[in-house]
């Protein structure tokens, strides 16, 4: 094999372009299941499961595949690759200018926290404490009392709130920070998903009044509407939680929420809660008014996490692989050559260098995959498996013709496009996938809510896989009798949210579960 | 990129001078989730190992190289005695690794990363430093070479404000990370990491802070221009306001970060001590005298007193932008230049152990030819405190004889205590 690698480089006078690091070997690798144990086989370089028939196997297989995860000997730990770690970049540059803008200022905070500071919030703590990882040495030495990291940092921050706020002048005090989080859980871990480390932002602030805190809320759930929508073509559902869904020891949360059509499960989105004054009670944050009176202030916290983008990757994904809208995909466009026998290859290169130059200037993220140890249909698989959103082939009749073949990935249309043309109908093809891939991601979600009044309408929903809209009398026993009434393989249905759109509801509607006059519509479903 | 945060012990064992070097500091997790652990891990200090353990799996050949990967993170090591930002229990930095085919590569690389680092210090952070090699001692627990950034401070210890790695093959032999080269042979890889962390925050703060608090260079400062309107009555509070809104907006849309200081509970001069202290590099006044006049009045952080104020500057917006711009390169040159002036000033060129022993006891660092051995080193770091902080790049032409031993020197090493 290699002396025939060797041969290829002198015919050709060119060496791999492998400078990015291709995280694809050109051999077999080994899979590493979650569980964590290692099952040595040789799998091919492509996607083996099909998504409609097993899709919890096919989003392990193209989550690794495609370079975004790699599997890592702590069990729920996960590698995130360049390939996905950009997206992130994509989605924090946003996010981050946004909330500078409403001036937010970012932080950070420590990763520990002492058990006392920690168990201050008796809600709270009953929440989060199952699932904290505890230090317990430093080298040799037990720790005389062992320090937790941050399951979210609440705990952390408030004490130090405390100090800083005094007086009304000190408020609104807004801060974010983007960090890592530990939740150590036991549920089944799923790469981005559900993660015993993960990437996340969390934005803390205090006001001095409710109305403040109110309005916070609903500006950034807006944003992370937008990264959902607008970003990641994911559709999603604005609602609040119910009491029993809701952050623990907050007053109420928003979130938004999605629907994995595959598995028929909702999953929640991103979370923003204001914390009214529970936190500011157990913390003793108090300020002192214009009229020199002590008040408590009003919180909020927000956050997003890395899950955002498994939940696209379950949306948008297909049995070739991964498919990344425009937006947040690092390479929009990737160039491959065509080569034949008799062409040179170097003019080859120069119509591929001349392509990505315009795509460039008109500021596309372009790729020229010119690797000369692959042939071009295995460059087609791997680009597709990478969820690249459009490709660009250039052969000897192409240059003769003066144009380029353009491919979707999302529909795999194929059109011939004059060079001249070439940058503008790059841009709109991009623009045309980006809502194609929300247009028909809605499309499906849509069809996924069921509207229902009674009982045995929702069961059947649910078991057929669906979010289930319901009238409810938003009570806290019933939704507890609703789920364990509803446990089954893929866990027992809750309420999503209430959506903050709701349809009428006319005069005299019951509850689908208890049968006591019905408050407001609620989702319901089985979710991750 | 991002690998996770907890590393398992049995990795970190796998290097035998990293865990040696690193043990005591080392973060353990031995409870999660209400559970004890089947083997417990390590909060990072460094992620060689993690890398090594990923970098064996993804490199197969010389096609695959070089590989070239970086982190923003934060990392834990658990010291004995802290220093806010230059030595903490955690603290937020940036990892590189790299993974090269050759050792020339691999050369080529940390050297081309420590000038990086030498070029942000100099440049952005206003702080002269000398670039060098560690000696062996102070080499990093795994690494064949170590080149760093040495800063002197405020009180004339050294700080090492950055540093990278060459790793030679130590941790891909320890990994068996290898590699099938164009000949068909499979060798081990070639690495280098390089790291610069929040410390630099604080060597900032110390090289160039004074009594009055902060000093901030320009090119980093969160607010290059704090604007304080000043006025007496109503009537000229409007238009002071609105005057210092006007030049806030319009430095603002040239790209100065700016602030205006608008709040009614304190006093000018307090405002003035506040911003001072928070190392803001610029002041602009602007009083109703000023207004009608239409110029301000600007003080310079750097420059204490009347010397540093500069009255009647037009307020008109491109010659207040020129004016402001010009500024703040001013005070970001003289900085950087009182930096070096200070540090040039102490650094003693000592040509026996006796006169390293004086320039280390009177506070300063100490040049000389060194070709001590390791315990020569170690009984100067036992009498002195001070230790290598490098054997600079930049070296006199002549050779010497080492202070210590006599014998021939090929190089002057930097001696000094340090953070």
């Amino acid at each position: 094999m290699s002396s025939e690698a060797n041969q290829e480089e002198l015919q050709n006078g060119t060496r791999s372009t492998n400078k990015q690091g291709s995280k694809k070997p050109p051999k077999e690798k080994k899979e590493t299941v979650p569980s964590g144990k290692e099952v040595k086989k040789e799998t091919k370089l492509g996607m083996t499961v099909k998504k409609n028939e097993n899709f919890g196997d096919w989003y392990s297989e193209v989550v690794v595949k495609s370079g975004m995860i790699e599997y890592y000997d702590v069990s729920g730990c996960y590698i995130l690759r360049p390939w996905s770690y950009a997206i992130w970049e994509v989605l924090k540059d946003f996010f981050d200018a946004e909330i500078k803008k409403l001036g937010i200022q970012n932080s950070y905070f420590p990763l520990f926290v002492s058990e006392q500071a920690l168990t201050k919030e008796k809600d709270h703590i009953e929440g989060f404490a199952p699932e904290v990882a505890w230090v317990t040495k430093s080298g040799n030495t037990e720790l005389e009392v062992p320090i937790a990291i941050r399951p979210t940092s609440e705990t952390v921050m408030y004490p130090v709130f405390a100090k800083w706020i005094r007086g009304h002048r000190d408020l609104p005090l807004r801060l974010n920070q983007w960090c890592n989080v530990v939740r150590w859980e036991f549920k089944h871990p799923t790469p981005f998903i559900r993660s015993r480390e993960f990437l996340w932002q969390e934005g803390h602030t205090a006001f001095a009044t409710k109305e403040e805190a109110d309005e916070e809320v609903k500006i950034v759930l807006e944003l992370y509407r937008k990264i959902y929508e607008e970003y990641l073509a994911v559709p999603v559902v604005k609602g609040i939680k119910s009491e029993v869904e809701k952050f623990a020891g907050g007053l109420y949360t928003t979130t938004v929420e999605a629907f994995i059509p595959n598995t028929g499960r909702g999953i929640q989105g991103a979370t923003s809660h204001c914390l009214g004054q529970n936190f500011s009670k157990m913390f003793e944050i108090f300020f002192e008014d214009d009229k020199g009176e002590r008040s408590l202030v009003w919180q909020n916290s927000w956050a997003f996490t890395t899950r955002v983008i498994g939940v696209m990757v379950m949306i948008h994904g297909d049995d070739k692989g991964l498919v990344l809208p425009p937006k947040v995909a690092t390479v929009q466009v990737v160039i491959i050559p065509v080569p034949y026998k008799n062409v040179d290859f170097n003019q080859m290169l120069d119509a591929c260098n001349e392509v990505s130059q315009k795509l460039e200037s008109a500021g596309l993220r372009v790729k020229q995959d010119t690797r000369d140890n692959y042939p071009p249909g295995w460059k087609y698989s791997d680009w597709e498996l990478k969820g690249v959103p459009l490709r660009i082939e250039i052969g000897p009749k192409d240059i003769e013709n003066k144009q380029v073949r353009m491919v979707r990935r999302d529909n795999f249309e194929k059109e011939d496009v004059p060079l001249e043309k070439v940058a503008q109908r790059a841009a709109d093809l991009l623009d045309e996938i980006q809502a194609n891939l929300f247009k028909k991601a809605k499309e499906v979600r849509d069809l996924c809510i069921k509207k229902v009044f009674t009982w045995e309408d929702f069961i059947e929903a649910l078991n057929d896989k669906k979010m289930v809209l319901a009238p409810w009398c938003d009570d806290v026993e019933v939704e507890e009798d609703v789920k364990a009434r509803t446990k089954g393989d893929t866990g027992a249905a809750k309420t999503l949210c209430m959506p903050f759109e709701q349809p009428d509801l006319p005069d005299g509607t019951v509850c689908f579960a208890s049968g006591k006059p019905a408050k407001r519509w609620a989702l319901w479903g089985r979710s991750y | 990129m991002y690998f996770p945060q907890f590393i398992p012990y049995s990795f970190i064992e796998k290097e035998a001078s990293h865990v040696e070097g690193f043990s005591p500091e080392l973060a353990l997790v031995t409870i999660g989730g209400g559970k004890e652990l089947e083997e417990k891990l390590v909060v990072r200090p460094t992620s060689e190992t993690i890398v090594n353990h990923m970098f064996t799996q993804w490199i197969h050949s010389y096609r695959d190289l070089p590989l070239k990967i970086n982190q923003w993170v934060n990392v834990t090591r658990w010291e004995m005695r802290t220093k806010p930002f230059v030595r903490t229990l955690e603290f937020l930095w940036q990892e590189g690794h790299t993974g090269h085919a050759t050792e020339e590569e691999a050369e080529e690389e940390a050297l081309q990363m420590i000038e990086v680092y030498r070029k942000f210090a100099v440049e952005e952070a206003a702080i002269p430093v000398i670039v060098g090699r560690k000696s062996k001692l102070e080499t990093f627990a795994g690494a064949v070479r170590t080149y760093t950034i040495e800063a002197m401070m405020g009180d004339r210890k050294a700080l090492q404000a950055g540093t990278s790695h060459n790793l030679g093959q130590n941790f891909s032999r320890a990994f068996n990370t290898q590699f099938l080269d164009s000949q068909g042979e499979q060798q081990y890889i070639w690495q280098t990491s390089w790291a610069i962390s929040t410390r630099m925050v604080g060597g900032i703060i110390m090289t160039h802070g004074d009594d009055m608090g902060l000093m901030l260079p320009p090119r980093l400062a969160p607010i290059q221009v704090v604007i304080i309107p000043i006025w007496k009555t109503d009537a000229e509070k409007e238009t002071v306001l609105a005057a210092a809104t006007s030049v806030h907006d319009q430095l603002k849309k040239e790209g100065v970060r700016t602030k205006v200081d608008a709040s009614e509970q304190k006093t000018p001069g307090w405002k003035f001590n506040f911003w001072e202290m928070k190392g803001v590099p610029l002041r602009i006044e602007i009083g109703p005298r000023d207004v009608a006049n239409k110029t301000v009045v600007v003080s310079r952080r750097d420059i204490p007193g009347k010397s540093g104020k500069m009255f009647g500057i037009s307020m008109d917006p491109s010659q207040l932008h020129s004016f402001v711009i010009a500024k703040l390169q001013e005070v970001q040159d003289n900085l950087f230049n009182i930096a070096v002036s200070f540090r040039d000033s102490n650094i003693e060129d000592v040509s026996s152990f006796e006169d390293l022993k004086a320039a280390i006891a009177a506070g300063k660092w100490a040049r000389g030819p060194w070709a001590g051995s390791d315990a020569d080193e170690a009984r100067i770091k036992e009498e002195t405190g001070a230790t290598i902080r490098c054997f600079p790049f930049e070296q006199p032409s002549h050779s010497g004889r080492c202070f210590m031993t006599q014998n021939a020197a090929k190089e002057v090493a930097i001696f000094a205590k340090s953070y």
